[in-house]
């Protein structure tokens, strides 16, 4: 029984992974159609004689085109009517933390209520372990969640992460306080499946859940 | 038990409250707490003689996008003699309006995420005089290559927001809705 709860969990684990991957694979495939444009290295002397690769280099006047090489003047194609595209690395995150907010309310509604830490009954009189039921398995998926979303958020938005820009820059609270909230409910749970007899958990995993709710207003 | 875990719950949002002073100067903050709905960007242009008067010659740029000591020092006659090298003269009402829509809206005065970044960030020091020079514009275009803009016919330079960035007008900067004319296959998997 336990190894089939293991593996379920792993199997829940991998499939999180999986998208991760799928939704980064996806952005990948998309931008190496980006290099396969031979001049982009060969005959853009601009970009490589110099770090003008960098903004500085976008910067000012636009280059009149007598002094541009021709490879440096970007085809011209005809615009097609765009639209955003409904499945990124970027929406995948939004939509992972909504999601364990969501999950970590299903938890909560669905705990058993409070347990002992202090004068305790003995464990024969205490009620049972309440591994396997709804709250449990919510908990193990909000968790798993939980995770998902940091990972997606390291991917997708490493580069909005500046501790030059202080602590009170919105993006690092939004790192800081979601990633503090997924270890917060990742420990709840590990507290509550680790003890034989039913733990308080609830306060550590409601922070946790507080923690990411701040985080996402923070940035929404 | 219940006491300790609301003690700790009332510490961690009083932690928050204090820590976000940018936040808590704002006399809209509790507004700001409470709506959902979403306030990514930076807040659109409103101000139908601000959006005629600027965007008469460029793309009417949203006050969020700077601190206001940059708009003062940008919006008046002096300096609008000598707009980036163009004569900008507007007529004294006109600018008054203009100039304190503009500092209203300035971005320490906003709740969008954009504009609070670039509030952060422009703190300290002089005042940015372009958007395109704060650190957190550049750091955000700085992987682009120069032929996708300054080479690129569709846009030319960083300071046409609109040329790319699809939902500019709205106040909306994110990657997802970037399209950079004449490279439509480039989503900017590292891009910003």
């Amino acid at each position: 029984m336990k190894c089939r709860v293991k593996f379920r969990n792993m199997a829940a684990g991998i499939s999180l992974a999986a998208l991760s991957g799928m939704v980064y694979a996806d952005d990948m495939a998309v931008n190496l159609i980006l290099p396969t444009d031979a001049s982009f290295y060969t005959h853009n002397f601009q970009s490589l004689k110099s770090p003008s690769y960098l903004l500085a280099a976008n910067e000012g006047e636009a280059v009149p085109d007598a002094v541009k090489g021709p490879a440096s003047v970007a085809p011209v194609i005809p615009a097609a009517e765009f639209k955003p595209p409904m499945f990124t690395g970027r929406n995948a995150h939004k939509y992972l933390g909504l999601g364990t907010i969501v999950l970590a309310g299903l938890t909560a509604a669905t705990a058993p209520g409070e347990a002992c830490e202090t004068n305790c009954p003995p464990p024969s009189s205490q009620p049972r372990q309440t591994s396997g039921t709804a709250h449990s398995r919510l908990a193990r998926a909000t968790a798993a969640m939980a995770a998902a979303t940091v990972m997606t958020g390291l991917l997708y938005h490493w580069d909005d992460f500046h501790m030059e820009d202080g602590w009170t820059d919105p993006d690092n609270l939004h790192a800081m306080l979601g990633t503090a909230g997924a270890l917060l409910m990742l420990y709840a749970v590990d507290k509550s499946a680790k003890s034989t007899v039913p733990t308080s958990h609830a306060a550590t995993a409601e922070l946790g859940a507080v923690a990411m709710v701040v985080a996402i207003k923070l940035t929404w | 038990m219940m006491q300790k875990k609301w003690k700790i719950a009332a510490i961690l949002a009083v932690a928050l409250s204090l820590s976000s002073t940018y936040a808590m100067a704002e006399e809209y903050f509790w507004l700001w707490v409470v709506n959902p709905s979403r306030q990514k960007g930076v807040k659109p242009v409103t101000d139908k003689p601000y959006q005629n008067e600027c965007g008469e010659c460029h793309f009417a740029y949203q006050p969020g996008l700077l601190p206001a000591k940059s708009w003062e020092a940008l919006l008046n006659a002096d300096a609008l003699r000598k707009h980036f090298g163009a004569n900008a003269e507007v007529d004294k009402d006109t600018l008054r309006g203009i100039h304190d829509y503009a500092v209203d809206n300035a971005a320490e005065k906003s709740f969008y995420k954009r504009a609070r970044k670039i509030a952060v960030a422009t703190e300290e020091g002089p005042a940015p005089l372009r958007i395109t020079e704060l650190r957190y514009i550049s750091r955000k275009h700085h992987d682009i290559p120069e032929k996708m803009i300054k080479g690129n016919p569709g846009v030319k330079s960083l300071s046409f927001c609109d040329k790319c960035h699809t939902q500019a007008a709205q106040g909306v900067y994110d990657a997802d809705t970037v399209n950079i004319p004449n490279y439509p296959n480039w989503d900017g998997w590292f891009s910003k």
